[in-house]
């Protein structure tokens, strides 16, 4: 689809800007340890990260799309993508990570107080607190609503106790997210509410989980009788869970995105197979299988890319197919971790190992991957959750014993 | 895909047209018929009237210069019927080699009866058991056209015939032969997808008889063309496939067993939702081919490999799927789910099956 003349000038504007604006260590493809997280402990790798994002902050562009008076941009839709194509086309690393600006933001502009919003909207712009997502307990992970952390009634506060699982980063995080138990006499989703709790707040603790990985990305976080102000409720008290799923939906997006924001790999997939496995006398790798599995790998992975633009372009055009995104974090998910087997198979007795997982250098970080992208089937709503919710939101099955 | 409002109401015209006069059941009836019947000529006429044989067709040749997303879409209302129309094998492949590999002064003589609907043509370029573009032993002898050919789609029912052939030098080119030529012998077959396959054999044709319209200079525009049917079959396919996706979700939705609708089953339900997801991710690759050949994109063999490999593994799934959800109903020939069954495993061998595609998006992709 072609610009309109005020958009060409939109963009030309936003390309000179971000020349002007991010440098030239900032357009290189992310590492790790140099992505900016927001949040109180917030520090910045190098003094070119922290211009690219004080520009960005100063200008809005850590949250495009929100109102200019909560610390955006205030950009419409279709500026936001070319925003974010004019970014990509100049391979600028993305300002600031936090859940709070990807998940919480969104929602609380749905259906947080004005105070709320004031309170927390242009504190995530400015990234000045990192937000932890607090869904899953031990008992309660796909079947998210049979959650027992209980939120009581004391007054101007609520009383939590209970635990919260998988909790991305806790121990890094400032504030929380969580899904909790307000009402257990009726039926099991009517009884929760959405509450923002300070992880400073006496009585919480948070211990780390190590993973298959060697990492310890999530944490287990415990909350024994702490008071949590009632105006920290967001939305409808027990009615938590239209938040939730407004939450859920910008998690699915994040994720079916999530290579975009992960850490480009040192060698990509093809790289990696010319340089391990030997060549004919024509160019073509030796191995067959290997050879056939990443032909089809990068097609489909190419399809999943194309998939994900004709939603986009569908959406400026107002003429979306509101199935086709459901489908994607069940794709997307599923080829990343097709990409890494492949990698795995390319690198043989060399990717056996984590023992150095963190040296950029080694396989065993690519080991280390693929290890850490086993949870991406099962975080965010795990795969068969995902077809639960093609069959019966997109499709229109009858609901069975199970449930989304 | 988005097609704007003139691409759309193209479509619907054609898809209405179709759905009156070339449903599922004029597939059947073609099969009553003598096997030298490809397709209703007449039908095809009206077709090409409406603008069926002009899509992609510049508007300075007499075209409606819709492009190849119109192409695809049209293709896909073909294969939601499964329609025996002409439209791969005489206006995709022959009429577009004759565009792009042909003289102007060629072009501009032949074109007019195969837009109109006058003449349908078909190509004869395979000589093996897969497809095997490269392979090509039908020669131009000193005493004439020598050599055979297989799988030529609707072949009998054409009234001219291009062939791939080496000239006498050796080089590969394309000539232009009228099928009752002396020298030239056809066998005609209906394959299990109810559509006729010819296999020619060229002995001795006089060259006089033949008109070469392409040399091998034209060899790349040939490959271009190649790659054009792969994507708009492939388009085809995915319209069966939605069809057939379509037709099993509601099946779930009615059938009763244990006392409930079958739909209900989680096991049933992930099935049907891997398959429509599927359904999607390959139209999103053949749409971006047929798009690539729109804006005359790079990487135009990996995009139509990519579509033609997706759109075979899509259809082989969904295929095998509404049989079996379809149960003992699926292996019968009362539903048309068979037809679309057989249909698929036609469609992976012609223009290229999945490994083929898988080898050469390898090659293009520099492993």
């Amino acid at each position: 689809m072609e610009d309109s003349d005020s958009l060409i000038a939109f963009r030309e504007e936003v390309k000179a800007w971000l020349r002007a604006s991010c440098p030239l260590s900032q357009r290189r493809p992310i590492v790790q340890k140099e992505q900016i997280w927001a949040g109180r402990q917030r520090h910045f790798h190098s003094e070119d990260a922290r211009r690219w994002f004080e520009a960005a902050r100063d200008r809005g562009f850590t949250a495009p799309e929100w109102p200019v008076r909560y610390g955006g941009a205030g950009l419409s839709v279709t500026e936001a993508s070319i925003l974010r194509e004019e970014m990509q086309a100049l391979g600028c690393r993305p300002p600031l990570y936090d859940q709070g600006l990807w998940m919480l933001g969104p929602a609380l502009l749905v259906f947080g107080t004005e105070a709320q919003k004031q309170q927390h909207l242009p504190a995530i712009c400015r990234g000045e607190i990192r937000w932890a997502q607090g869904y899953s307990e031990p008992n309660a992970g796909s079947d998210l609503a049979n959650l027992q952390m209980k939120a009581e009634d004391d007054g101007d506060f609520f009383r939590v106790h209970g635990s919260k699982i998988w909790t991305t980063k806790a121990d890094e995080a400032d504030w929380i997210f969580c899904l909790v138990r307000t009402d257990d006499s009726g039926p099991k989703q009517q009884g929760i509410s959405f509450l923002l709790v300070d992880l400073a707040t006496p009585g919480v603790s948070v211990s780390p989980i190590p993973l298959i990985s060697g990492e310890s990305d999530f944490c287990q976080t415990f909350f024994d009788d702490v008071l949590v102000p009632k105006a920290n409720l967001v939305g409808e008290l027990n009615g938590g869970w239209a938040v939730a799923k407004e939450v859920l939906r910008h998690e699915r997006q994040l994720m079916s995105s999530f290579e975009s924001m992960a850490e480009k790999p040192k060698v990509n997939v093809v790289e990696l197979a010319t340089q391990h496995i030997k060549r004919q006398g024509d160019g073509a790798i030796s191995n067959l299988d290997i050879r056939v599995c990443l032909a089809r790998h990068l097609m489909r992975d190419r399809a999943v890319k194309q998939l994900g633009a004709r939603i986009e372009q569908q959406g400026r055009a107002r003429c979306g197919d509101p199935r086709l995104p459901l489908l994607m974090k069940y794709l997307s998910t599923r080829e990343i971790q097709q990409k890494n087997e492949i990698k795995l198979k390319i690198l043989g007795y060399r990717g056996l190992s984590l023992s150095a997982p963190d040296d950029p250098e080694s396989c065993d970080s690519i080991v280390k991957q693929w290890a850490f992208d086993k949870a991406l089937t099962i975080a965010g709503g795990t795969s068969e959750i995902q077809l639960n919710i093609i069959a019966k939101r997109g499709l229109g099955l009858p609901l069975g014993s199970s449930s989304e | 895909m988005i097609l704007n409002s003139e691409q759309e109401s193209f479509r619907a015209s054609v898809s209405s047209f179709l759905a009156a006069k070339l449903p599922i059941s004029a597939l059947r009836a073609l099969g009553d018929k003598p096997v030298a019947t490809a397709y209703d000529r007449d039908l095809w006429g009206e077709l090409a009237v409406l603008g069926a044989s002009s899509i992609t067709v510049p508007a300075a040749s007499g075209g409606a210069e819709f492009g190849w997303l119109a192409l695809g879409a049209v293709a896909q209302e073909v294969g939601r019927r499964l329609s025996p129309t002409p439209l791969l094998s005489s206006v995709v492949l022959a009429q577009g080699a004759l565009i792009q590999c042909a003289s102007p002064e060629q072009v501009a003589r032949y074109l007019p009866a195969l837009l109109n609907g006058d003449e349908v043509w078909a190509v004869a370029f395979e000589e093996q058991t897969h497809f095997s573009p490269d392979c090509l032993q039908t020669a131009m002898t000193p005493l004439g056209l020598c050599g055979s050919k297989g799988m030529v789609l609707d072949g009998a029912a054409a009234d001219r015939l291009l062939v791939t052939a080496l000239d006498g030098s050796g080089q590969w080119g394309l000539l232009l032969v009228d099928p009752d030529t002396p020298g030239i012998t056809l066998r005609a077959s209906r394959l299990m997808d109810g559509r006729q396959y010819v296999a020619f054999e060229f002995s001795e044709v006089s060259e006089l008889a033949c008109e070469w319209v392409a040399g091998p200079a034209a060899k790349g525009a040939w490959a271009r063309v190649l790659n054009q049917a792969m994507a708009v079959l492939a388009a085809e396919m995915l319209g069966s496939a939605r069809e057939l996706c379509e037709r099993t979700i509601e099946y779930l939705k009615e059938r009763e067993q244990f006392d409930v609708k079958i739909g209900s089953f989680q096991a049933l339900q992930h099935r049907a939702a891997h398959m429509y997801s599927e359904l999607e991710l390959s139209q999103a690759a053949v749409d971006a081919a047929l798009i690539a050949f729109d804006t005359q994109g790079s990487d135009q063999c990996a995009m139509a490999s990519a579509a033609k490999a997706l759109a075979n593994e899509c259809f082989q799934l969904i295929s095998d799927e509404a049989v079996q959800m379809h149960g003992g109903m699926g292996v019968t020939d009362a539903l048309d789910i068979g037809l679309f069954l057989k249909r698929s495993r036609v469609c992976n061998q012609l223009l290229g099956d999945t490994h083929w595609h898988h080898l050469r998006y390898a090659d293009r992709s520099g492993f």
